[in-house]
């Protein structure tokens, strides 16, 4: 979820909230004249809110790159998401300035994502290029929707049907071909265009989880327990993956490429998928194991 | 009418802006050069723009015959105020701009595209007819017709090859054949929603636009009732296109107001604008506004949309000014 670092409320709260990812906002969410007091309350905004145990991005503003990036790059940062990214060029600027302040800072080169954020048509079209302009690595990444690409487009937002088809799967086309975890992509009817509504976002993790995709983000703390636990792998899924495993490997050792399981057919690819699931829950797993262990630390060391 | 309450708005809002839309072509009407009411029926239109259709007959000198009526089409369908572009084919593109280019004419449309060779070989050959026929340097537009799956399949080589491109039109039902599909919608879904926002994407990546019309109307080219019409528009607008090739004059003036901000929508941006400078000047970065939030991007979109409707309001006008003039 991105937060405001010039707002105590939000930082102080984050912990709290149960989100995965907090990202501290030097862009939109900030006015232009509180954007230089935002940038030195960055390094103690890291702290704070990941004392629930949550990741820490920070979304520097794309015209003042060489003011944002030295207040930016710190430990405890796991990604850095430059907006309005068009060209492999300025993307290549961007991975250079980190790599100069992780080098100063003494923190392991290349270890810091660098997330371009793609908000127009010429950022979708050129979006192969960008992501292989660099060495420096990405685990996940999505986009080609938003304020800023309908505003591109010359569309009015949340019509009742997928305005960003080929955008957002060009985008996630480019990530598969790269090895890199798509995000987003799927359509959700949001006519309201609302940002506060759970259900909406109970709707958003339903069809994202049925496309394989594994993350999301929000503008709402509504949205963070819906999209955690709709994105997580169920229990039925756990349990039906198990029983594929199972039965695949007993197929197999009796000399069966495919077979059948509670009347649906179970070849080598229900077999995968099966295992994607189970990594995909212990990972989940993980995650929740490592953000209860940080609240109860926290809430211990504030005598809650 | 546009709202007289207008806020201040700079000609240039941020750094690289062009103009959204590149420009206001939202009709576009297929008239044939043969049609002896050519003129009248072009004045009568109130299209943004008449896109001329020629045909080569056995036994003539075609670009002799073009090359004597071209001129005289161009004065005759401007009347009205519209622009005036001419269909040429991709295959034989160079010698038809020979005999079609003149001064007057906006631009050129070329169907049966299968490469961004072609259009560059077709910038060159105008880089040249310009000079010969006392026309402004870069000033004859390139459009492209969308009829073939190589024209999809390498729109962006196609659109980036000459920065004369202005925009993509896509005819639907030869692209469906070229594609081997119905050109009967039986469908409960869009099957070129994909192409569509693929060929939007790429025509906005260079500056430039789409025109064209949402399923299954854009198929059909039907001339429907008044509400079906209104509905496909709103559709396409919400699509991504600027404008559409009006298949019927019955469509044009639903074209003309349907692909631009509407009346209440420029109110709206207005009263976002208001409301979000009031809130930078109480330092906030964001301002709520019916339950939706309006901050920096929210806020320039209303900016270049209000923009985009005053444009789209003076070419009303001139247009409107253009049949008030004795010439006509």
């Amino acid at each position: 979820m991105f937060v405001t670092p010039t707002n105590p409320r939000f930082i102080d709260n984050a912990w709290k909230r149960g989100g995965d990812v907090y990202i501290l906002d030097i862009e939109d969410s900030i006015a232009p004249a509180e954007k230089e007091r935002c940038r030195t309350l960055i390094r103690e905004s890291i702290d704070k809110a990941s004392k629930g145990g949550a990741s820490i991005y920070v979304r520097v503003n794309k015209p003042f790159v060489d003011a944002d990036l030295p207040y930016a790059v710190w430990p405890g940062v796991a990604r850095i998401m430059l907006p309005k990214t068009e060209s492999a060029q300025e993307y290549q600027r961007v991975h250079e300035i980190i790599s100069q302040l992780e080098k100063e800072r003494g923190l392991t080169p290349g270890d810091i994502e660098l997330y371009p954020m793609i908000e127009s048509a010429l950022g979708a079209v050129n979006i192969y290029e960008i992501l292989t302009s660099t060495p420096r690595k990405l685990g996940s990444f999505g986009g080609g929707t938003g304020y800023d690409m309908a505003m591109n487009l010359g569309i009015e937002m949340f019509a009742a049907f997928d305005q960003y088809a080929w955008p957002a799967g060009n985008i996630a086309l480019a990530c598969m071909a790269l090895d890199i975890e798509p995000t987003g992509g799927v359509f959700v009817p949001n006519e309201s265009g609302r940002v506060d509504q759970g259900d909406q976002a109970a709707k958003q993790a339903a069809a994202l989880h049925a496309a394989g995709v594994h993350h999301a983000s929000a503008l709402h703390p509504n949205f963070i327990e819906p999209l955690v636990k709709g994105l997580s792998a169920s229990a039925e899924e756990i349990a039906w993956a198990n029983k594929v495993i199972t039965a695949y490997e007993k197929f197999i050792d009796e000399g069966e490429a495919v077979s059948e399981l509670d009347g649906k057919v179970i070849d080598q690819y229900e077999y995968d998928l099966a295992q994607r699931t189970l990594a995909w829950a212990a990972a989940c797993a993980a995650k929740d194991a490592y953000k209860a262990q940080a609240l109860a630390r926290t809430r211990a060391a504030a005598g809650d | 009418m546009m709202p007289a309450n207008l806020p201040e708005i700079p000609d240039q809002i941020f750094v690289g802006e062009m103009p959204m839309p590149k420009c206001i072509r939202r009709s576009v009407y297929v008239l044939s050069m043969d049609d002896p009411r050519l003129g009248d029926k072009a004045y009568a239109s109130w299209a943004d723009a008449i896109l001329l259709d020629w045909g080569k007959q056995p036994g003539h000198d075609w670009q002799a015959d073009l090359k004597s009526r071209m001129p005289v089409a161009i004065g005759a369908v401007v009347k009205g105020g519209a622009e005036v572009f001419v269909r040429i084919n991709a295959a034989s593109a160079l010698a038809e701009l020979d005999a079609a280019v003149f001064s007057g004419l906006t631009g050129v449309v070329v169907k049966g595209v299968t490469s961004a060779q072609e259009i560059a070989n077709i910038a060159q050959r105008l880089d040249t007819l310009e000079v010969t026929r006392g026309i402004a340097k870069g000033a004859t537009a390139i459009d492209i017709e969308v009829d073939t799956a190589a024209a999809v399949w390498l729109s962006l080589d196609i659109a980036r090859a000459s920065e004369r491109l202005g925009c993509f039109l896509l005819n639907e039902p030869v692209l469906c054949t070229a594609l081997g599909m119905q050109t009967t919608p039986m469908l409960e879904f869009d099957p070129l929603e994909y192409i569509k926002s693929q060929l939007i994407t790429v025509a906005v990546s260079v500056g430039g636009m789409v025109l064209g019309m949402s399923y299954p109307l854009g198929l059909t080219e039907e001339n429907a009732a008044e509400d079906v019409v209104k509905a496909a528009i709103k559709r396409a607008r919400d699509t991504g296109f600027k404008g559409a090739v009006c298949p019927h004059p019955a469509w044009i003036k639903h074209c003309n107001d349907g692909f631009r901000p509407t009346e209440k929508e420029a109110e709206t941006y207005i009263k976002m604008i208001e409301l979000f400078a009031d809130g930078i000047k109480r330092g906030m970065a964001s301002v709520p506004m019916d339950g939706k939030m309006i901050d920096v991007p929210v806020d320039l979109r209303a900016k270049l949309y209000l923009k985009w409707a005053l444009r789209a309001q003076a070419r009303d006008d001139a247009k409107a000014k253009a049949h008030q003039s004795p010439a006509a």
